[in-house]
């Protein structure tokens, strides 16, 4: 992750070989794995009319970026899902996150600083939009209640991110992530999207009010990380602890020791 | 009187640790004044540290710097008794009138002390529940039955629409929230990717399976979407709902028992029956 | 002063004084590896302090209490009174979370330290006869130590320990025929019972407590009683203790040991944040938290039931579940190889005499072999435990992992207890002194097959025999007689540790320290105090005049005050010397 991140940075940086990189990346970029399962909502499609306008920002940036893993039209191709029904959430989630374009070929895209600006990503959303489908629009996050939020993530969050949001294994090499970098509206979008392996939360299952009140959760676990009894060591629970314990009693105490158990003269 | 003074380096040490109880005092008080304005758990444990360290560094070089430091022996009689000993021990031990004599008395009180122990054993059966099932059948009985409808966490009963594709429900039995074996989830799946036909049916591709691993007891509550699998959070047994919850890897052996449903003539879920298997980890008599 | 006078006091009552004496000059052995027991004994009072406090605010119970305090998101929700009563601990009870994870911290240190001290007993072989009952009563400490461990561990009530205790009740239920009986004679129902927290509440505080503190009593007065054992050395042999005294030295390091173990405790408990459970949230069956780890001296067993594969088998109809295995069979026959080693050992070797002087580990290949193995073993498993958390640093996929585990908790053991018995055996034939110095030479005649016979018979019981350099020398001091050993050969002079009534008791003792070592009487005290005795002397000379020059000027000072305020009459000159009352005649 930090590696990652780093990594986003030092391309940053330096945009014109983040350019020339970027584009050496999306051509190599393998299928990407996001799990090809389009949520179909019973909405109507809705399409806002296609402007393929090579001036309109978005188009350009898709064209540059995003076209040769998911075609031109956003039908997908062999290297990249469909885009068509995504919906705004998924594509700002996407993208907003870091996650999307793809910087490298890897299994489960991580987050890393985003590419575009947040003018630009709008300008994509509106752009992935006009391919037609609906698909979740960018939830508007409110405030919530944080006890309500509370029991909410223990029961659908906590399994797969932890109870302290410090993120797990699942199978075959994949993550869920930890908590602490995504915004409200990101933590938000992921709910109603499910990205990669994760389940989604359509309105069914927790309405608006809910997901305000989990949002409200999760940015509390993460901004003010609640370690009010010191060092948190990752939030990794007892295994952590124990190899700090282990370390205070050979380094420290078995240390003490040595030098308490002998004869000042010997 | 010796007129000698103390060496340098005896004065040293002296100081040394003089310096330390003070510094360990000043943690005490440190300790104190951070508790009296408020508290706060960084700053009352370094004090305490401090506080210690202090002590603990003055007696250290105390006792190594100012104390005799040679070395001292002292002898060990060994364990081997002096057979003298030995014998004279056991004869009044084995007395004439010694008690150890009167075979039938010390067999009869034998017999009464292990009476005793025995019946001190009974009180220990009301740790077990009176009046209810036995364990077994305890282990075996869910709160899930004929015409139970199926509620989420928060009591709602559920509807064939409110457990959308792509998503894991959590399900109680309703009027049971709390209990132990009762949890399930609820997954739509589509009919036409089972490989493996859900042993409890189910409804328009909606199965509704045991929550707890087969393999510990631990809530399965990973629902890794696409793949149709769930994965226990604990010691990493993934069960593929696609092939009637069968293990698929990690260490449980068994699959997840499945919850016959239907929907009832009030439009909402309910179950037709208890588990397939009782839920939760194997044990002796389990099916 | 007054000290003195209550001393007395008692002492005309209870005739402390022998015992005391006794008591004061018990002898220490001089090496870090004897305090290694010490530092389990002070984390346990740690543990005992620091848990009195928190039963004050704890509140051992199922029953549903509405939180209220300064926990925003817990604010307001109804929890188990238990698990409620730790978050107002951890947040609104003042210094109450260093005091939680002080006693956290405190019981993780315990377990280490208790591990340390084992392995050290094993590897030096101090566990043979006459001490094979301190053994079996240190192992009783162990299953004690982590079955409170795992109690308090599950006393909050939260999500994380929630799923532990459903765990360990898995695997008591996997027991054929008794094990669901068992759950609920323990449980007093199926899993998530009301009767829990408070019967688990009444082992963690208790039950388990006293009879820790019982046996720790034993084992230190077995200690006392039998004497502490030693490593070989100049001057060592199977009839002695050699080291420090009780009084004043090794009070003042075993002092500063304590203080400097609650130092490392508050600091880890006000620094180090441990098992946060406002952050785990409460238990509910349903739900569950990821990674899920017990606290480290349990994680073995979660690492062996993760690592085991999923293999059940039915006996007449009845089925075995999986984690039998690695559960019950696996822990319980950890626990019986340990209590059984002794005799084992016994049996296999024919060794049947008293050991006062210590194996150094080498001395032993097999032993050092199989130990290392063992810990190889359970450190894998431990490690194994953590599986999910490691497939995630390292993004590796998890059943790969897992797979690696599998075969390294196999093959990680034998190799390294193959290697750890060729370096013992080489360092054993080879006389080098470390690893670092071993040659080639060493390890190849390490590999062959014994030149010698098989090691632990036919060893020397005493190392050094009389050597010519060897005497004791006793002279008396007033009414008391006094000895010492010295080897002029090495420089080596060591006191007898205590003044005796006359000649034939000094004799006996030294005859007994040393049984082959001719004596000398020293008329007087002796001539020419070596290096050693010198420097001591100095230093208590000095300690002694600077407590006199203290008293001196203290006293000077106050007659002057005096004399300032009344100056009516000269008084004595100020006598300051009844210094070093406790002089024990070393000049």
């Amino acid at each position: 992750m930090r590696h990652s991140r780093a990594a986003a940075r030092r391309l940053t940086l330096h945009p014109r070989r983040m350019l020339a990189v970027g584009a050496v990346l999306v051509l190599v970029a393998g299928p990407v794995a996001l799990a090809p399962e389009p949520t179909p909502g019973a909405a109507a499609p809705a399409a806002s009319a296609p402007s393929s306008n090579p001036a309109d920002r978005g188009t350009e940036l898709y064209l540059q970026q995003c076209a040769s893993c998911h075609g031109e039209q956003g039908r997908g191709t062999q290297r990249g899902p469909s885009l068509i029904g995504v919906g705004p959430a998924s594509v700002d989630f996407q993208v907003s996150t870091g996650r999307m374009p793809l910087s490298r070929e890897e299994q489960q895209a991580r987050r890393a600083e985003p590419v575009f600006s947040a003018d630009d990503i709008g300008a994509l959303v509106g752009h992935v939009g006009s391919f037609g489908g609906g698909g979740p629009q960018i939830p508007r996050v409110a405030p919530g209640n944080l006890a309500s939020g509370q029991e909410i993530f223990a029961a659908n969050c906590a399994p797969c991110h932890g109870a302290t949001g410090a993120g797990t294994a699942l199978t075959d090499g994949w993550t869920a992530p930890p908590l602490y970098d995504a915004t409200a509206t990101q933590v938000a979008e992921a709910v109603r999207v499910g990205p990669g392996l994760m389940p989604v939360f359509p309105s069914q299952v927790l309405d608006d009010q809910q997901v305000n009140d989990l949002t409200a959760y999760v940015q509390r676990l993460r901004g003010e990380r609640l370690d009010r009894g010191g060092n948190p060591l990752g939030r990794l629970g007892p295994l952590a602890e124990g190899l700090v314990a282990w370390v205070a009693v050979l380094g420290l105490l078995v240390a003490a020791a040595r030098w308490l158990g002998r004869r000042a003269g010997e | 009187m010796s007129a000698r003074r103390p060496s340098a380096s005896e004065r040293a040490a002296s100081r040394r640790t003089v310096v330390a109880f003070l510094v360990s005092a000043a943690g005490a008080v440190g300790f104190a004044v951070t508790y009296a304005v408020g508290g706060d758990t960084r700053w009352e444990g370094v004090c305490l540290a401090v506080a210690f360290a202090g002590l603990a560094v003055g007696l250290a070089i105390w006792g190594r710097r100012l104390v005799p430091v040679d070395g001292y022996v002292e002898e060990h009689e060994g364990f081997a008794p002096p057979p003298t000993e030995q014998a004279m021990t056991a004869a009044v031990l084995a007395a004439p009138d010694s008690p150890v004599r009167r075979r039938g008395l010390v067999a009869a009180l034998g017999l009464a002390l292990s009476a005793l122990g025995a019946a001190a054993l009974f009180p220990l059966r009301s740790l077990l529940p009176f009046g209810r099932a036995d364990p077994l059948q305890a282990r075996r009985d869910t709160p899930w039955g004929p015409g139970v409808r199926l509620v989420t966490a928060d009591g709602r009963p559920l509807r064939l629409q409110d457990v959308p594709a792509g998503t894991a429900v959590g399900i109680f039995p309703e009027g049971h929230l709390d209990t132990g074996d009762g949890p399930a989830f609820a997954v739509r799946l589509d009919p036409e990717r089972f490989s493996r036909p859900p042993s409890a049916g189910h409804v328009n591709g909606l199965v509704v399976y045991s929550l707890l691993c087969t393999h510990a007891g631990c809530p399965v509550r990973i629902y890794l979407k696409g793949t149709g699998q769930v994965l226990c959070p604990c010691h990493q047994s993934s069960f593929d709902l696609l092939a009637d919850a069968r293990p698929v890897a990690g260490p449980a052996a068994r699959a997840l028992p499945g919850l016959p449903i239907e929907v009832g003539p009030d439009g909402f879920l309910r179950a037709t029956g208890d588990f397939t298997v009782p839920p939760g980890a194997g044990f002796w008599s389990s099916p | 002063m007054i000290t003195g006078r209550l001393a007395q006091a008692l002492d005309d009552r209870l005739r402390l004084s022998p015992i005391t004496r006794r008591a004061l000059v018990k002898v220490f052995p001089d090496h870090w590896s004897f305090m290694l027991g010490e530092i389990a004994l002070y984390s346990f009072i740690a543990l005992i302090l620091t848990g009195v406090y928190l039963t004050f605010f704890f509140d051992a119970s199922s029953a549903d209490r509405v939180y209220r305090g300064a926990y925003a998101p817990l604010d307001g929700a109804t929890t188990s009174a238990a698990y409620a009563s730790t978050v107002r601990l951890s947040w609104d009870v003042r210094a109450g979370l260093l005091i939680r994870q002080t006693h956290h911290w405190a019981a993780l240190v315990f377990v280490a330290a208790i591990v340390l001290h084992l392995a050290r007993v094993f590897f030096t072989g101090a566990f043979r006869k006459p001490r094979e009952l301190n053994w079996l009563i240190g192992v009783t400490m162990l299953t004690l130590a982590l079955a409170n461990g795992f109690t308090g561990y599950s006393l909050p009530d939260d999500l994380l320990s929630g799923l532990g205790l459903r765990i360990i009740t898995s695997v008591v239920e996997s027991i054929p025929l008794v094990g669901a009986w068992l759950v609920s004679l323990a449980l007093g129902g199926e899993f998530p019972s009301d009767e829990m927290i408070p019967r688990i509440f009444v082992a963690h505080v208790l039950l388990v407590p006293a009879v820790l503190v019982a046996l720790v009593s034993l084992h230190m007065g077995i200690l006392v009683r039998q004497k502490h054992s030693q490593f070989p050395g100049p001057g060592r042999t199977e009839h002695n203790v050699v080291g420090s005294r009780l009084w004043p030295s090794y009070t003042l390091r075993t002092l500063a040991l304590f203080a400097w173990v609650l130092a490392v405790l508050f600091a880890l408990g006000g620094l180090i944040q441990i098992n946060p459970v406002w952050l785990y949230g409460p238990f509910e069956p349903a739900q569950s938290t990821a990674p899920a780890q017990p606290d480290w001296y349990v994680a073995w067993g979660d690492g062996a039931l993760r690592l085991f594969p999923p293999l059940e088998f039915r006996v007449a109809g009845h089925l075995v579940p999986a984690p039998f295995f690695p559960g019950v069979v696996l822990g319980g026959l950890t626990f019986l190889v340990l209590y059984a080693w002794p005799f084992v050992e016994r049996l296999r070797t024919g060794d049947r005499r008293q050991h006062h002087l210590l194996d150094r580990p080498r001395d032993h290949p097999v032993r050092m072999g199989i130990g290392v193995a063992a810990l190889t073993f359970y450190a894998v498993l431990t490690v194994a435990a953590g599986d999910d958390i490691i497939a995630r640093l390292l993004r590796v996929p998890i059943y790969d992992l897992l797979s690696v585990f599998q075969v390294l908790v196999l093959v990680l053991p034998i190799l390294a207890g193959a290697l750890a018995f060729l370096t013992a055996r080489a360092l054993h034939r080879g006389g080098a002194a470390g690893v670092g110095e071993l040659t080639r030479a060493d390890l190849r005649r390490a590999a062959h097959r014994s030149p010698h016979p098989p090691e632990g018979e036919g060893e020397p019981e005493t190392p050094a025999l009389d050597r010519p350099g060897e005497r004791i020398e006793l002279w008396p001091e007033g009414d008391l007689w006094r000895w010492r050993y010295r080897d002029e050969a090495r420089h080596l002079v060591i006191g007898g540790n205590r003044a005796l009534r006359s000649e034939e008791e000094a004799i006996s003792a030294s005859r007994l320290a040393y049984p082959r070592v001719d004596r000398v009487v020293v008329p007087g005290p002796p001539p020419a105090p070596p290096p050693g005795p010198i420097r001591a002397a100095l230093r208590r000379w000095g300690r002694a005049a600077a407590v006199g020059s203290l008293l001196l000027a203290a006293l000077v000072e106050k007659r002057r005050d005096r004399r300032e305020r009344e100056r009516v009459d000269g008084p004595t000159p100020p006598e300051p010397a009844e210094e070093a009352p406790t002089g024990d005649g070393r000049t």
